[in-house]
């Protein structure tokens, strides 16, 4: 505990003190400032993240293949191990980025708690945490009114729960990588809105403080997702529709990756590499556009 | 997973305030929070430990309809003329009839009230979270005066000689007026301020969140000496002859001379846990109590041991001590009475209703 302390809690508490300082003493956007930042630190897991979901998608059509292919699941399992291998993606790649989040978040949680909890017994705490350097010091006691919350209780306005289950589903819609499987369809249908959900209810229970963190870690994450996709994926379509709802190939064209084999053979060959359809910029894919644009023109001759 | 770390999590519950109000001795009953939230008088008389009233009384209500709740109480009560007068974390300013507990007059600040009321020649002066000091009279409630700083006042003030000295949290403590609250001067330190001062021999003494323990001239407001220690300064401080003792939350008690600020002792004495209470002199005894609610009976001379072994009330201990002959009321966290004599015997105080 102590070394737990040590080395997320207290840095937590200090940084935050400290952007609070430098900002106008609004812990509010002290902590907002704080989440941007640590977005950037954990923008490489994030973009990993991305890639994963990605790839995933890109796999469907061969992952449709291997489902009618082999009827014995030890032996579908193997194949579809072997194509992840093949195609060097990891299943379990979306998570990463959320195990990673997690120490913070609760590091975050017991920095907050103390740094704006506001109470007498709290700003005691406080004292054993902060640096000692006046310029940390002299911030003390923390201002924890922020719009219309108290930093350190929980908001029961259902304002923020409401952003912050708007914007977790919208971030979780995203993210997930869509499947043929229909038990994990049925799956990542619950997950959907199990997590924001979940989210919603903890923001009501926890210093509202979290809940902007929360709320304002998930639009990053929206923003980046825009940033790696591009606009196209990301529309009300995209946003409204349950991610298992359309065929794989329809998935995959809505999300800007190549349709499945069901629905264009010619376009996507099954022995496509997926690293195509991870990087879309490459000479390949730029080949198969160009390809299809062709093809129009020709259809309108 | 998920669910169960952020179960996990969500359990550790919110900071609620708690209350570190001291116990006050008149008339053989002692006024002290047992519960959090909740005032008594207990009948110490006989050690019988009856509880003769309770605050707030169920079912009664404020002038404006709301319900009596003052959530926690900080403010350690002041007892003149057969009235208790503290201030509580709603924010209300409570004069209750020392005999019965029945509310005499209530006034309402505009922040939770942490310092505790002084009672100086028929006037209350109390601070509030508001970052206001107000002068009330002490039997009608009725406002004197108010003097606005520009932050928090978790102190408790200092009356004496027709001043009124009070530290708040802008880093500053001033020196007003005690007829009319107009200010004579002010002195400005590196940090907050929140620990109660203390006058001795024209030097106002009073602890900062900047780690010093600053020594004014009381007259004029300028600085004699400061010390600095490894962490802030929230204690009252102890006068005894020239020698000030000063607790600190880096868990060490400090032996300055109060002359020059020099320490007194080889060392200062090291409780390892935080001390916001006030040290205190049972007979030839310097009790120090830490958070963890260890005591600690000290040689005021050299700050060597004088008990074997601390004593382990196994609760948290914030609040000041009193003393009362060669005997010492400690009030824990929760509403917890001990008490303990000059040579180490430390006894819960049984309460019956």
């Amino acid at each position: 505990m102590f070394l737990w302390d040590l080395l997320f809690v207290n840095p937590i508490a200090n940084a935050l003190v400290i952007l609070n300082n430098i900002f106008l003493s609004n812990f509010g956007v002290a902590i907002i400032i704080f989440t941007i930042l640590m977005r950037l630190l954990t923008m490489p897991l994030t973009l990993r993240q991305i890639r994963s979901s990605r790839a995933l998608s890109a796999l469907q059509p061969k992952m449709q293949e291997l489902q009618k292919k082999y009827k014995d699941p030890k032996r579908r399992q193997e194949e579809t191990m072997k194509l992840y291998r093949e195609a060097g993606v990891n299943p379990l790649g979306c998570l990463l980025p959320m195990l990673v989040q997690f120490p913070i978040w609760i590091a975050l949680y017991n920095a907050l708690r103390i740094t704006v909890g506001g109470t007498p017994e709290s700003i005691v705490s406080l004292s054993q945490r902060l640096y000692p350097w006046s310029y940390i010091e002299q911030a003390v006691p923390l201002e924890n009114d922020f719009l219309w919350m108290d930093l350190g209780q929980p908001d029961t306005s259902l304002i923020l729960a409401f952003i912050v289950f708007a914007s977790t589903y919208v971030q979780q819609r995203l993210a997930t990588p869509p499947t043929t499987d229909p038990r994990t369809q049925s799956t990542n249908q619950m997950m959907l809105w199990m997590m924001p959900l979940m989210f919603a209810f903890f923001t009501l229970q926890v210093p509202s403080g979290l809940g902007v963190y929360w709320g304002m870690s998930n639009i990053i994450g929206v923003i980046m997702y825009y940033f790696a996709h591009g606009p196209e994926p990301i529309n009300w379509r995209t946003v409204l529709m349950p991610p298992s709802a359309a065929p794989a190939g329809k998935q995959a064209s809505r999300r800007g990756e190549p349709p499945s084999k069901e629905k264009a053979p010619a376009e996507q060959p099954a022995e496509e590499p997926v690293e195509d359809a991870l990087f879309p910029g490459s000479k390949r894919k730029k080949r198969l556009r160009h390809g299809r644009s062709r093809g129009k023109r020709k259809d309108r001759r | 997973m998920l669910a169960t770390l952020f179960l996990a999590t969500a359990c550790v519950g919110i900071a609620r305030p708690e209350g570190w109000a001291g116990p006050t001795l008149a008339d053989d009953r002692l006024v002290a929070s047992i519960e959090r939230g909740e005032l008594a008088a207990v009948d110490i008389q006989d050690s019988s430990g009856k509880v003769l009233w309770r605050f707030p009384p169920k079912d009664q209500n404020h002038p404006d309809g709301s319900k009596i709740d003052p959530e926690a109480i900080y403010s350690t009560p002041a007892v003149a003329d057969g009235t208790v007068y503290f201030g509580a974390y709603d924010g209300w300013v409570y004069a209750l009839n020392l005999a019965t507990g029945d509310i005499s007059w209530e006034v309402e600040t505009g922040g939770p009230i942490i310092g505790s009321a002084v009672v100086e020649d028929g006037v209350v002066y109390v601070g509030s979270d508001d970052g206001k000091l107000y002068a009330f009279d002490a039997e009608t409630g009725a406002l004197k005066w108010r003097f606005k700083s520009d932050d928090n006042i978790w102190a408790t003030p200092l009356v004496a000689d027709g001043v009124v000295y009070v530290p708040s949290m802008d880093k500053k403590v001033y020196a007003l007026d005690a007829a009319s609250g107009e200010e004579k001067w002010h002195f400005k330190a590196d940090a907050g301020l929140a620990s109660t001062p203390v006058l001795a021999d024209g030097t106002l003494l009073v602890g900062g969140m900047d780690r010093r323990l600053y020594a004014l001239d009381a007259a004029s407001g300028e600085e004699k000496w400061h010390f600095k220690a490894d962490n802030w300064f929230w204690t009252r401080p102890l006068v005894l002859e020239d020698t000030v003792y000063a607790g600190s939350l880096d868990g060490k008690v400090y032996a300055l001379d109060l002359n020059d600020g020099s320490p007194r002792w080889d060392e200062p004495f090291d409780t390892e846990a935080p001390v916001r209470a006030a040290p205190l002199l049972l007979d030839d005894v310097l009790l120090i109590v830490n958070r963890k609610g260890e005591l600690f009976g000290l040689d005021p001379q050299n700050g060597q041991l004088m008990w074997p072994l601390p004593i382990d009330l196994a609760k948290t201990v914030l609040a000041d001590p009193l003393a009362q002959g060669d005997m010492a009321y400690i009030s824990a966290q929760g509403g917890d009475l001990f008490t303990v004599n000059k040579d180490g015997r430390a006894a819960p105080l049984v309460l019956t209703e």
